[in-house]
């Protein structure tokens, strides 16, 4: 019985985590929109605006569940609920530190990408469910964008799982560092095992891993639908997108996957190119920095500072760009990624058999 | 029962019962959406059968690929046409016959493999299962696939490649002569 109760233990961790993350996320959001845009953003709400979230998300909660009259109620309901859920379930392979990991799959980058691409499933719902205009034209650039940049996104990370020969996310995170079993060379020539550090990170080990991440990186944006990517939500062609008919706490829901979804996609990044809960602190001599920071709480420091700092960049880059027309996003997908990505796969393949 | 079992029983069950749905349903497209619980509960079957790249692929391909292509012809095809496509009010109507044939003769094929063979006799079931829950299934398959199963790989990356050129070609704006 304690065999369930432990799961039932992480999978609420899990959600809980989420949920900090949001309201940490939107407010951080608003604070760097701000600095970017010479305003001071969130100030009423507690020191600086600090509450300003809480209080977003206490409004929220009170808030109405509105069901136009036409709409499709069934798949209506449902459709927030799958769009989270999909998100959150990919949480489950992800590894958090030496040892800590809610879920050592064999599979688990295969986990992660089969369980994310029903989000696509949950986003038509809502469009269709919603019997709005806005919504279904939405929803319908969203997956078409979502299932044109899986392609690079998926062969970019496939080039790391071949320098890696692992679908388990543990033991390509162990790979990347001082506790790996096997030799570790930077850039292919220099035994770098003992020093560790961020010289046995994956895209260090093989430099065109860095393009890999540069393609994975843009794809993943694309993927939450993220700007300069998001003419799934535009606001000023389509009011909302895909969400537009949704209020109160299913519009948390729908908010809650994307933000989630933005760390998730950061951190798959974290873990496959930038040596996961692996420190960036090398071995110099007689320092040993390396050693000295890892370990369980270390590890989750350091992945969560990476993941974090590669949300910051998501959120700058939002802020920062403008938005791509769609005949741009597509030509950009088919003609500059996906041959780049293929390009990389390739490299990983020669690589793998001369180098390693 | 332990949990395994009643986990099992619940996605074999709601497997046909998404499925009975799905044929019998008015709505085109709650059925396409219903579709995609058949095809979940389908790949809860599969890890049952420690078959888990299967059930992943299944997960990836139908819910994420095929279910999603459906969706989008539904999207963009006439609301008129799919009005006019109303269902049938009688089930056997000549046009059905084809349909019901095929249908009964693979049920009667599987009631015939059911009867016949005797599965607690079955030489790779009483040696037991060969593959260990903690298995790491994929480096056999990739194993097996570049060794015992080479030429069917080979013609069937053929074959997608032919698919692709197809595709390609559809796609293309005619030229102008």
């Amino acid at each position: 019985m304690n065999f369930y109760l432990t799961y039932i233990l992480v999978a609420s961790a899990l959600f809980v985590f989420t949920a900090l993350f949001t309201l940490f996320a939107v407010y951080s959001e608003r604070k760097i929109s701000a600095f970017i845009q010479d305003r001071l953003g969130p100030m009423e709400v507690g020191k600086y605006g600090s509450l300003q979230s809480f209080a977003d998300i206490l409004k929220m909660l009170q808030k109405e569940f509105i069901i136009p009259k036409a709409a499709d109620k069934f798949l209506f309901v449902l459709a927030p609920i799958i769009i989270f859920v999909s998100v959150y379930l990919g949480f489950a392979a992800l590894p958090w530190a030496p040892g800590l990991v809610p879920a050592s799959l064999n599979l688990g980058l295969f986990y992660i990408f089969a369980i994310l691409s029903v989000e696509t499933l949950g986003i038509l719902m809502a469009g269709w469910g919603s019997n709005n205009k806005y919504a279904l034209l939405g929803s319908m650039r969203s997956v078409a964008q979502m299932v044109s940049y899986e392609i690079p996104a998926g062969i970019s990370l496939l080039s790391v799982v071949m320098i890696s020969q692992s679908l388990n996310l543990q033991e390509i995170t162990i790979k990347q560092g001082i506790l790996s079993l096997e030799s570790v060379k930077f850039f292919g020539i220099w035994e770098v095992k003992e020093l560790g550090g961020f010289l046995a990170w994956n895209i260090f080990q093989a430099p065109h891993l860095i393009l890999a991440y540069i393609i994975y990186f843009i794809a993943s944006l694309a993927e939450c639908n993220r700007a300069p990517f998001d003419i799934p939500e535009a606001e000023s062609e389509l009011v909302g997108g895909f969400h537009i008919e949704y209020s109160g706490l299913r519009f948390a829901f729908i908010f809650l996957a994307e933000y989630s979804m933005m760390f998730l996609v950061g951190m798959i990044g974290v873990v496959l190119f930038l040596g996961g809960w692996n420190s960036p602190l090398p071995n110099i001599y007689k320092l040993p920095l390396a050693s000295w920071t890892t370990g369980m709480a270390w590890g989750i420091f350091w992945i969560l500072l990476k993941t974090l700092t590669v949300v910051a960049v998501q959120i700058w880059l939002r802020w920062t760009l403008p938005r791509l027309r769609v005949d741009q996003l597509m030509s950009f997908c088919w003609k500059v990624l996906t041959p780049l990505a293929f390009l990389c796969l390739f490299i990983s393949g020669i690589w793998r058999l001369t180098m390693m | 029962m332990n949990a395994e079992q009643v986990i099992f029983y619940f996605f074999a069950a709601l497997l046909l019962l998404s499925a009975l749905i799905v044929v019998t349903s008015r709505n085109l497209v709650r059925s396409i959406f219903l579709f995609f619980v058949t095809l979940f509960s389908l790949a809860a079957i599969y890890v049952f059968a420690l078959a888990d790249f299967i059930a992943l692929t299944q997960v990836v391909l139908y819910a994420g690929g095929v279910l999603v292509l459906m969706l989008f012809a539904f999207m963009l095809s006439n609301k008129e046409l799919l009005n006019a496509m109303e269902p049938a009010k009688r089930v056997f109507k000549v046009k059905h016959y084809v349909g019901i044939f095929i249908s009964l003769a693979f049920l009667f094929i599987l009631l015939q493999i059911f009867t016949e063979r005797d599965f607690s006799q079955l030489e790779w079931i009483k040696s037991g299962s060969p593959i260990s829950k903690n298995e790491n299934t994929i480096h056999l398959i990739g194993i097996q696939s570049m060794t015992f199963y080479l030429l069917p790989f080979e013609i069937l990356s053929v074959f997608l490649m032919m698919a692709l050129v197809g595709a390609a070609h559809l796609a293309r704006k005619d030229k102008k002569i």
